[in-house]
């Protein structure tokens, strides 16, 4: 039996959180939930309790305390609200891995709003230098984690990052949600993936995808 | 506002990061001296980690990728035999560090389990992060040189006592090596790790059968 994770997941009350969480029940997999509204923590909690009846999850009131109890640390929040979480776990985050899965995008949805030489993912390894941030499910879409066969296909789930390690690691919670992992490479590659969600939600938008849309590399 | 307000308005604002390290820094200055920069430096390498009661650090099967420093709390280390019964290794109070070096070294599966008596605030370091903290804060060597000599030094003691010595000595001993451990501990937890019944050590605890 592969041993028990403990991942907090900040930002479970959003779309991506909630569905994050929802997959990482399939796995041995603890979860501390934080999140700002109350009401929508106790229905997730209650979801995820329906799912799974021996559904190890916990609802915590704090994200530091919820990143100092975590090994790995899933930033489910908006690409403007990572700086300041950043600064809050950055002295419990040493070492841990920490999943950057925003898009940094424009309220128009039709540009990114980083500079062309970096991304999110970059920009929150360097405010957490000590942590090992891994880019993951940033280019899935949440409305896809329910179905994630589509016209076929098991969808793809690009990840990139510097540590090995933790990208395989990773690489099995996304196996654990239902996707096909796809390491891409370091973390510089977050730039390709937050470009290609970019892509895709602009062609959701054009051809109404309905988020069943996402990512596949057919080879051979 | 009253000085014990102001006090604990102070402390509420220390944040975290300030008194997670204390005792390790200071178990490690009691040895070995380090700067405040060379503190800063040490503080990179650990993972923080809080590990409720009852959590497993390491189970039997798995490989041992951390050595543990308990800044609060206590875990012990054991083993369960063939007819299911745990055989602890060791108790790790505040201050002290436990693993399974065996399995941390050559990453062989291990054959203990690691887990929480209380709730735990831990501090975890990986082989990588071991080795580089090493080269650079070259003092730490002789830190943990030392505590390898006290640790070879104990397990000597353990196996001596355990050979040779009464159930009584043994207790004796345990309870001069870890002052407060029966106030922490369970009886039969304690007796698991002398390697006698709960019934002999009840009876060496009443004060009735004690040899002065
Ligand atoms: N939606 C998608 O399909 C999709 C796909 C890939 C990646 N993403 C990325 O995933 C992230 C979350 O997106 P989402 O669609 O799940 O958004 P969402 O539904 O609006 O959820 C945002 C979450 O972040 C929290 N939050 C918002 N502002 C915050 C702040 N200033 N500080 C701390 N927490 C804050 C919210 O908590 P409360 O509501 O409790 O305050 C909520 O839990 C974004 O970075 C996005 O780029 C989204």
């Amino acid at each position: 039996m592969a041993a028990q994770k403990t991942i907090a997941i900040i930002g479970a009350t959003g779309k991506m959180g909630g569905a994050i969480a929802k997959g990482l029940v399939n796995g041995p997999n603890r979860l501390l939930l934080f999140g700002n509204n109350q009401e929508k923590l106790s229905g997730l909690l209650s979801a995820l309790k329906e799912t799974k009846r021996d559904t190890d999850a916990e609802i915590i009131g704090c994200s530091v305390d919820a990143s100092w109890e975590a090994d790995i640390i899933i930033a489910a929040v908006p690409y403007a609200a990572e700086a300041t979480l950043a600064e809050q776990i950055r002295a419990v985050a040493t070492g841990k891995i920490v999943i950057s899965i925003s898009n940094p995008l424009s309220a128009d949805f039709c540009r990114l709003v980083t500079e062309p030489g970096t991304s999110a993912g970059e920009q929150l390894q360097e405010l957490l230098p000590h942590a090992r941030v891994v880019k993951a499910f940033s280019t899935n879409f949440s409305a896809a984690f329910n179905h994630t066969d589509v016209s076929g296909y098991k969808l793809d789930a690009f990840i990139a990052g510097n540590d090995d390690e933790a990208l395989l690691e990773v690489a099995e919670l996304i196996t654990e949600v239902g996707f096909n992992p796809v390491i891409a490479g370091d973390l510089t590659f977050s730039r390709t993936l937050e470009n290609m969600t970019l892509l895709l939600i602009n062609a959701n938008i054009r051809h109404g995808y309905k988020g069943q849309a996402g990512w596949k590399i057919l080879h051979n | 506002m009253k000085i014990a307000e102001a006090l604990q308005l102070f402390l509420w604002l220390i944040p975290d990061a300030l008194y997670m390290f204390e005792l390790l820094l200071q178990k490690i200055n009691e040895k070995v001296p380090i700067t405040p920069e060379e503190s800063a430096v040490c503080k990179t390498f650990f993972i923080p980690k809080k590990l409720r009661k009852k959590q497993y650090l390491l189970q039997e099967g798995d490989v041992c990728k951390y050595v543990a420093f308990v800044e609060k709390g206590m875990l012990r280390s054991y083993t369960v035999d063939d007819k299911g019964t745990e055989h602890i290794m060791q108790f790790a109070f505040e201050g002290w560090w436990l693993s399974d070096q065996f399995s941390f070294l050559t990453a062989e599966p291990s054959v203990y389990n690691i887990d929480a008596l209380e709730d735990c605030e831990l501090l975890l370091l990986t082989k990588p992060a071991e080795e580089e903290m090493l080269v650079r804060v070259p003092k730490l060597e002789r830190y943990f040189r030392l505590l390898l000599q006290n640790s070879l030094i104990a397990i000597q003691r353990r196996l001596v006592s355990s050979l040779s010595h009464t159930a009584e000595e043994k207790y004796r001993q345990l309870l001069a090596s870890c002052p407060g451990i029966a106030q922490r501990v369970p009886q039969h937890m304690m007796a698991s790790y002398l390697g006698i019944t709960p019934e002999t050590l009840s009876r060496l605890r009443n004060p009735k059968n004690r040899k002065v």
